[in-house]
C-alpha cells in the first residue's frame, strides 16, 4: 500500500536548507576554499492533513518553492525532517514519487512538438503506469482536466489556461493521493485562475480527498482555497494553521495578517549567509 | 486507512522495454516534425562519402601501413568517419540529453516521474545512438554500392565485441562528462580532452603506425585507438578473432576502469546537484 496508515499526508520539522552562492573571480582567487551560502529555510515546520487544502503564502524569495522542491525530492536538504505519506524525503526518495503529483507553472516542462495526449502517454509510460492501462487513464484524465478537444493538438498550439490543465493532468496521471503546485495560476487571465482554483479545490481536495499544498503569492486566491495556511517569509514560518482560526472566521481580513507577519521592505529576496553549512 | 490513494505497486511496473519504447517514440515524434532534417542528413551522408573517396585517389593502393586493413585507404578512412558518429553519441549522448533537459525545461518533470535518472537519461540518448548506428550502417552500405568499397569477410563475433566493450568505454566517459555538466554546467574536461585529441591521436582518418613513436604511445592510452583497430580488423581484413583479442583485451581494461568510475561520478554529482539545488540549472 502506498504510504503509511495513519501518517499525515506532509510532515516537517525544523527542516533547513542553505544554498552557496556562486563567486566571481575576484572571490575565488582571493579566497578559494570559503564558501558563503544564502539561507532558504531555516527550522520549518509545517503538516499537511489528507484530505486538506493547505497553502503556503509568502513573497517572492521567502522559501516556499525550496519547500516544495525538497518535498519532491528534487533538492536535498541541510537539515531537520521531512516525510510525505510517511517518506523520508532524502532516504526514500522512489517511494515519495511514487505518492505525490507536481505541478508548476511552467510552461517549458512539456514536448512542444508534441501532442497534449502524446505527451501524457510519455509521461505515463514513465510514471510505471501499464501500458493496457494507460491509454484509458490519459482519456480519463484529459476529460477530468476538460481537455478532449484539444488532446490531438500540439501543446504549442495551446492557450496558457490550457498548458496548465495539462501540467495538473500529468500530475494527476498516477492517481496520487498528495499533490504540490507551485504558483499555478501565475499569468493566468482571472477566469483560467478561477477554473484551477475550483478544480483543484472543488474536485481535488472536496471531490476526491487529496492533500494539496499549495504555494502561491497571491492572498484572495489564498483565502478562497485554503483549509489551513502558513505564511513564510525569509524562509521561516511566521504564522500557521487553520484558516478559519487565524482570521477567526473571517472578521480578521488576511491582508492584515499577512502585513503583520512579512516585512515588506526586505520581501524582494533570500539574505546572504557567512556561515559555513553545518 | 486509505489515506494516499494511487495506482497500485502490483499493477505498475511496465518495464525497462516500454520506458525505452517510450523515449524512442517521443523522439522520433519530435525528429518526424522536422521533415528536412532527415532529407539533409542523407545528403550529408553522400557528400562526406564522395570527398573521402575522391582523396583515397590521390593515395596509391598498397602503402604499407594500411596493409592490416586491406591495403585501401577509403575503406580505412570510411570506417574512421562512419564510427565517429556512434562513438560521439555514445560519449556525448548523456551529457547532450541533460543538458537539452535542463534547457528545454523537461528536467524537473522527468525527475519527479518514478523511473530512476539513470534510465531517464540512458532512454532520452537511445534515439541519438539508434539513428547514429543506422546513419552508419547507410554509410557504408552506400560506400559498398556506389564507391566500390572492400569489406573483408566479416568477423561478425569480434565485430560485435568489439562495438559493445566500445560502447561501455565511451557511454562511462559520457558519465563522466555528464557529471561535469550537472556540477559546472558548461566547461567539460572530458569532453575537451577526448573530443580534441581522438580526432588527432585515435587513428580516425590515418593509421597511428605513422605517428612518431611518442605519440604513438600517447595514442595508446585512447580507448578510440584500439576500437577503430578493433573495428576495422573485423570489419575490413578477412582476421581470425585472435588477431582482435589485443583491440578487445585493451578495451576490456579501459572498460574495467571506466565503468564503475563513471558510475561513481555520476552518483555524486546528482547528489551534489541535487545538494546545491542546482539539478535542473543551466
Amino acid at each position: 500500500m502506498n504510504g503509511t496508515p495513519g501518517a499525515p499526508a506532509v510532515s516537517v520539522r525544523g527542516l533547513v536548507k542553505k544554498y552557496p552562492l556562486v563567486r566571481g573571480y575576484r572571490e575565488l582567487l582571493a579566497h578559494p576554499f570559503r564558501r558563503r551560502f544564502v539561507t532558504a529555510l531555516t527550522g520549518v515546520d509545517l503538516e499537511v492533513g489528507a484530505g486538506r487544502c493547505y497553502c503556503l503564502l509568502g513573497p517572492n524569495g521567502a522559501g516556499k518553492t525550496t519547500l516544495i522542491k525538497i518535498l519532491a525530492s528534487l533538492v536535498l536538504p541541510d537539515g531537520g525532517e521531512a516525510r510525505v505519506a510517511g517518506f523520508d524525503v532524502e532516504r526514500e526518495p522512489g517511494k515519495v514519487k511514487e505518492s505525490i503529483g507536481l505541478a508548476v507553472g511552467d510552461e517549458r516542462s512539456f514536448y512542444w512538438r508534441l501532442t497534449g495526449r502524446q505527451n501524457l502517454m510519455f509521461f505515463a509510460a514513465l510514471s510505471d503506469i501499464p501500458s493496457a492501462r494507460s491509454r484509458r487513464r490519459v482519456d480519463e484524465i484529459l476529460a477530468l482536466a476538460g481537455l478532449e478537444e484539444v488532446a490531438d493538438l500540439r501543446f504549442n498550439a495551446y492557450s496558457t489556461g490550457k498548458r496548465q490543465m495539462l501540467a495538473f493532468a500529468r500530475a494527476l496521471l498516477t492517481d496520487p493521493g498528495i499533490l504540490f503546485v507551485d504558483e499555478p495560476t501565475r499569468s493566468l487571465d482571472p477566469g483560467a485562475a478561477r477554473k484551477i482554483r475550483a478544480f483543484i479545490k472543488k474536485d481535488l481536495v472536496e471531490g476526491h480527498g487529496r492533500a494539496v499544498l499549495w504555494a502561491t503569492h497571491n492572498l484572495a486566491e489564498a483565502a478562497e482555497v485554503a483549509d489551513d495556511l502558513a505564511i513564510i517569509d525569509k524562509g521561516s514560518i511566521r504564522i500557521s494553521g487553520r484558516t478559519s482560526d487565524l482570521t477567526r472566521g473571517g472578521r480578521i481580513p488576511l491582508q492584515e495578517i499577512y502585513d503583520g507577519a512579512v516585512e515588506p521592505e526586505e520581501a524582494d529576496g533570500p539574505v546572504p549567509d557567512e556561515r559555513r553549512r553545518s | 486507512m486509505k489515506a494516499f490513494p494511487g495506482i497500485r505497486s502490483a499493477e505498475r511496473r511496465p518495464g525497462l522495454l516500454r520506458k525505452m519504447g517510450a523515449f524512442l517514440h517521443r523522439d522520433l515524434l519530435e525528429a518526424a516534425s522536422y521533415k528536412l532534417s532527415f532529407i539533409f542528413s542523407v545528403v550529408g551522408i553522400l557528400m562526406s562519402s564522395a570527398t573521402f573517396y575522391f582523396i583515397s585517389r590521390l593515395i596509391a593502393p598498397g602503402t604499407a601501413s594500411l596493409a592490416a586493413y586491406g591495403g585501401d585507404y577509403f575503406s580505412f578512412a570510411l570506417i574512421g568517419i562512419a564510427f565517429s558518429g556512434p562513438l560521439g553519441v555514445f560519449q556525448e549522448g548523456l551529457p547532450q540529453v541533460v543538458r537539452s533537459a535542463q534547457v528545454s525545461g523537461t528536467l524537473e518533470a522527468l525527475l519527479v516521474t518514478r523511473t530512476p535518472m539513470p534510465i531517464i537519461l540512458f532512454g532520452s540518448s537511445l534515439y541519438p545512438l539508434v539513428f547514429a548506428l543506422l546513419r552508419t550502417a547507410v554509410q557504408i552500405a552506400l560506400a559498398v554500392a556506389v564507391f566500390g568499397m572492400r569489406l573483408g569477410h566479416v568477423n561478425t563475433p569480434a565485430f560485435l565485441v568489439v562495438l559493445i566493450l566500445t560502447a561501455v568505454c565511451f557511454v562511462s566517459l559520457g558519465m563522466l562528462s555528464a557529471s561535469f555538466l550537472l556540477v559546472y554546467k558548461l566547461g567539460n574536461p572530458v569532453s575537451w580532452f577526448f573530443g580534441s585529441v581522438s580526432g588527432l591521436l585515435g587513428g580516425m582518418l590515418f593509421p597511428v603506425a605513422v605517428l612518431p613513436p611518442w605519440l604513438r604511445g600517447v595514442s595508446f592510452f585512447l580507448p578510440i585507438t584500439h576500437a577503430l583497430e578493433g573495428l576495422r580488423l573485423s570489419l575490413l581484413s578477412s582476421t581470425t578473432f585472435a588477431r582482435v583479442l589485443p583491440s578487445i583485451a585493451a578495451l576490456a581494461v579501459f572498460a574495467a576502469v571506466l565503468l564503475p568510475l563513471g558510475f561513481w561520478t555520476f552518483r555524486l554529482a546528482i547528489r551534489k546537484a541535487k545538494r546545491d539545488g542546482t539539478l535542473t540549472h543551466y
